[in-house]
């Protein structure tokens, strides 16, 4: 099959994986326990208000009418308003996503380049006492809960020795004052990075680091390796120009999801960072019910999860001439 | 080599930039006179129709004002819009509202046409949490710009303590939104969904500034009424130039921040852990204040075995109270003997029944099987045995002869509420001492509600309100047979013509103190009847940083209140001239 037809192909099964997914979200967010007015109840509403919202909204109407008009609105690009913000769900969207993209894209790109780059160096050395030491690293890092590694570094990087601010993406203060200039908002947003972005890499770059390893011992057993070798190519220039183009396939799989997955934020690690990002935006949707806006993130998640693996397909048989679909 | 010679340019560069980047951005020195709130979510909106939570409410409190308010210290109604309080006519069954000569943010007065405006717009659109207010206001009149007259269809006690502290908005902003909104299929969705960037109010503080997700700038209203005026005997200010609203997601920053001098106050009740790191820190200070809350454990008396009221008191004999303030809580909690908390003084009856407290474990579980075996209850094994010592007994048996069957104690999960979800658990080890097979089951927030208030589908659960209001209306609410239905907040399903005739009473009582002898009475058929077992009412505690700010004004529920903002003052010498001056 050549690679336009498999484009095709499987352009088609998105949309239908898609589909199904829409519908999914849709009856799972409407046949879940609670509902979005009773979540916004108290003391002063009565049942007439409650009834009353529940009539404006149409959740009182049967539910495949719902789905027909949420399939309907979909397809014309209108996906709700959030029954909290009282504003269109896409605008919130598209004020929430930068602050992940952001991070989490930083966060992944740089973690999978630094996993990568130390997974060839202590494959190289395996066995030796680097190997061990960095593995074994590699592994309790992999393992360190998220949330407790942020708390302890904003309590020591940020409280105890304040290099960087205690949370956020911004410095409000510095933000309030009239003409700021771009390079000043620039460096504040950077210093605000750093601290969440270092957390987020201690924690990833294990996970890179391990699988870039093991391929890199797959590779070097491989006959092309021992060919490069006879050629009389120093060991550095075997290593980043024979073994390692081949053995980071997998870890282009794992970044490319992971870059992928990386639109849906960390709600954890934005929560503790208050980094006002949309992971934080998809638990408080489920939370209070905010059908729309939690409906419209999934199914901008589960959209970017379905192309990134249509890109990764593509990009595996580019990199690899073996592979042919 | 020169590529060798780049490279060490470039690392050399990066080195250079981020040490820049970590020594030369500070914390921002903020404006002396710039008060800095954290707060723990983002506010949702700025829409007051809209506002749900609690975060939107406490920005918007600052910027529109109601006609009246509550004395900090005697919790009694202050003029605060309105120039003096109302004067009742029994005969029309009308008050007539003299306003004070106030201004909105834009300059323009605030008239009697506003007040009208407002009310007229709330029974119009019915809007949720405001109508059932208003709905009994039949027409509200403007005598002349700073004079209105409410018409009442029939004597209403909230009237005076829950009607007239609701906010009034200017007719100028809101009455094409309001045209606009008519206009469409959905009014009511329409209006709630007004975007209302700048909000026009009459308070201390208007909008200058809000960036989504991170924070929210006011600053001083020019034109706020009650600059250097004493109400209550305070002088208002306000004195900070601005307010500067800062999201901390978790309150473990927070108080980081607050020991940092990051921010002035946390606005958010923050748990007992916390406590002795922030008095242990020089700049911070630490305010316990009284809450209107109630926690309780609720039955469902629509059916047996809990439509029983002596199972219901035994079941409040086994619970200790002091135990659970103490374990749980930490001891910041005070047990409650009644629905309407002892703190709210003014309608808090004396001398209820108070079930077991001071009692042994022991007390309390012999107490429980005397009630119960009068009742008609029997065991195979009894828990207490002949020699009158306790012991584990076996399964109670229903008068009928039925064993009684399992039941659960709803409550939230453990990572909406600790305190509740711990509460059930030790509640249903206590139940067992008298063989009531309880089993406490956590669940989701919105399913627990659901099946609770629109299902009727449990047999008890525990619950909470962080913030009942001072008027104590909310006992009908809960009792009034009229409230047993879907959706109602009889959530108990309890019904008795008595306290429904006292409570309907009360609802018209005009004369105080005629009221407060009838509320007394509610209280005590309650507390017989033990629909609800009131548990704890929590102390609200919240912490300030002291270094730049200071007199907060402390009242029920906290120092987060109208009185603080218009109160707090700078403590720098420079700032303390600027505002003598």
């Amino acid at each position: 099959m050549n690679l336009k037809r498999m484009i095709f192909k499987r352009s088609i099964e998105i949309l239908v994986v898609f589909f199904i997914i829409l519908t999914g979200l849709f009856v799972l967010f409407h046949l879940a326990p609670g509902d979005p007015v009773s979540m916004m109840v108290d003391l002063t509403m009565t049942p007439e208000d409650v009834d009353r919202l529940v009539q404006q909204l149409g959740l009182d109407r049967p539910l495949w009418t719902q789905y027909l008009l949420y399939l309907k609105n979909f397809f014309r690009g209108n996906f709700g308003t959030s029954f909290h913000y009282g504003r269109p769900v896409i605008e919130i969207i598209s004020e929430r996503l930068p602050a992940t993209i952001l991070l989490f894209t930083t966060a992944t790109i740089l973690a999978a380049m630094a996993g990568v780059w130390c997974g060839k160096l202590i494959a190289w050395h395996k066995g030796g006492p680097l190997d061990a030491t960095v593995t074994i690293f590699s592994l309790l890092c992999s393992t360190l809960f998220l949330p407790w590694i942020a708390l302890l570094s904003i309590w020591f990087f940020a409280f105890r020795v304040g290099w960087f601010p205690l949370s956020g993406m911004i410095t409000p203060e510095i933000w309030v004052l009239p003409n700021l200039g771009f390079w000043a908002k620039a460096t504040d947003i950077l210093h605000h990075l750093l601290l969440p972005l270092l957390t987020l890499c201690i924690v990833n770059t294990g996970a890179y680091l391990l699988i870039m390893r093991s391929s890199m011992l797959e590779t070097i057993k491989e006959d092309y390796i021992i060919t490069a070798r006879a050629k009389g190519l120093t060991e550095k220039q075997v290593r980043n120009h024979h073994a390692a183009p081949n053995a980071a396939l997998p870890v282009i799989t794992s970044v490319g999801l992971s870059l992928a997955f990386s639109v849906n934020g960390g709600a954890l690690t934005e929560t503790v960072f208050s980094w006002p990002g949309i992971g934080r935006e998809l638990i408080f949707a489920v939370s209070n019910s905010d059908y729309p806006l939690a409906m419209a993130s999934f199914m901008f998640i589960a959209l970017v999860v379905l192309v990134a693996n249509l890109i990764v397909d593509i990009l595996y048989a580019y990199l690899d001439p073996r592979i042919r679909y | 080599m020169l590529a060798k010679r780049r490279k060490e340019t470039f690392n050399h560069l990066i080195f250079v930039y981020m040490l820049f980047l970590i020594l030369g951005c500070g914390p921002g020195n903020s404006d002396e006179n710039m008060l800095r709130i954290g707060l723990m979510e983002e506010p949702r909106t700025t829409n007051i129709w809209l506002a749900s939570d609690t975060n939107s409410r406490k920005v918007l409190s600052l910027i529109y004002q109601p006609l009246y308010t509550y004395d900090p210290d005697t919790l009694e109604l202050v003029p605060w819009l309105a120039a003096a309080m109302p004067q009742f006519d029994p005969e029309t069954i009308s008050y007539t509202v003299a306003l004070r000569h106030a201004k909105w943010s834009d300059g323009t007065p605030v008239t009697a046409d506003d007040v009208v405006f407002t009310v007229d717009l709330i029974r119009r659109f019915k809007v949720p949490r405001y109508f059932s207010q208003w709905q009994f206001v039949e027409k509200t009149v403007a005598v002349d710009d700073t004079t209105v007259r409410f018409f009442l269809s029939e004597p209403r006690a909230i009237f005076l303590t829950k009607t007239l502290v609701n906010y009034i908005v200017p007719k100028s902003q809101w009455a094409p939104i309001a045209q606009q909104a008519e206009n469409t299929k959905k009014p009511l969705v329409a209006l709630l969904n007004a975007k209302i960037s700048s909000p026009m109010g009459s308070g201390p503080y208007v909008i200058e500034q809000w960036r989504q997700g991170a924070f929210l700038h006011l600053i001083n209203n020019p034109h706020f009424f009650g600059k250097n005026l004493v109400i209550s005997n305070r002088r208002l200010g306000p004195y900070a130039d601005s307010i500067l609203f800062k999201i901390y997601s978790t309150a473990d920053v927070a108080i980081l921040a607050l020991k940092r001098n990051a921010v002035d106050y946390f606005w958010w009740p923050i748990q007992p852990g916390y406590i002795d790191g922030l008095r242990g820190n020089e700049n911070t200070k630490v305010y316990l204040s009284d809450r209107s809350a109630l926690y309780y454990m609720g039955f469902n008396v629509r059916h047996a075995p809990f439509s029983d009221p002596a199972i219901r008191r035994a079941v409040s004999f086994l619970i200790d109270k002091e135990f659970i303030i103490e374990r749980v809580l930490q001891g910041f909690a005070a047990p409650m003997d009644s629905i309407v908390p002892s703190e709210n003084t003014f309608w808090h009856a004396d001398g209820l029944p108070r079930y077991g407290r001071g009692m042994t474990r022991s007390d309390r579980i012999k107490a429980a099987y005397r009630l119960l075996s009068e009742g008609g209850y029997t065991w195979d094994r009894p828990p207490v045995n002949d020699a009158g010592s306790v012991v584990s007994p076996s399964r109670i048996i229903l008068p009928d002869g039925q064993p009684m069957a399992d039941f659960a104690i709803l409550t939230p999960p453990a990572d909406y509420d600790p305190a509740r979800a711990t509460c059930g658990v030790i509640i249903q080890e206590w139940l067992k001492d008298l063989g009531l097979p309880a089993s406490a089951r956590p669940m989701s927030f919105g399913a627990l509600l659901q099946r609770i208030k629109d299902r009727h589908d449990f047999e008890t659960f525990i619950l909470g309100y962080g913030q009942l209001s001072l008027d104590p209306d909310y006992l009908r609410n809960f009792f009034h047979s009229a409230n047993d239905r879907p959706g109602g907040w009889n959530m108990s399903g309890y019904r008795n013509p008595v306290f429904d005739r006292l409570a309907d009473e009360s609802g018209k009582a005009m004369d105080p103190s005629r009221r407060r002898y009838l509320v007394n009475d509610m209280q005590r058929i309650i507390m017989a009847d033990v629909p609800y077992i009131p548990l704890y009412n929590p102390v609200a505690i919240e912490a300030v940083n002291t270094n730049r700010f200071a007199h907060w004004e402390q009242m029920i529920d906290g120092i987060g209140n109208i009185w603080s903002i218009c109160r707090v003052r700078p403590q720098t010498r420079q700032a303390a001239r600027d505002i003598d001056n």
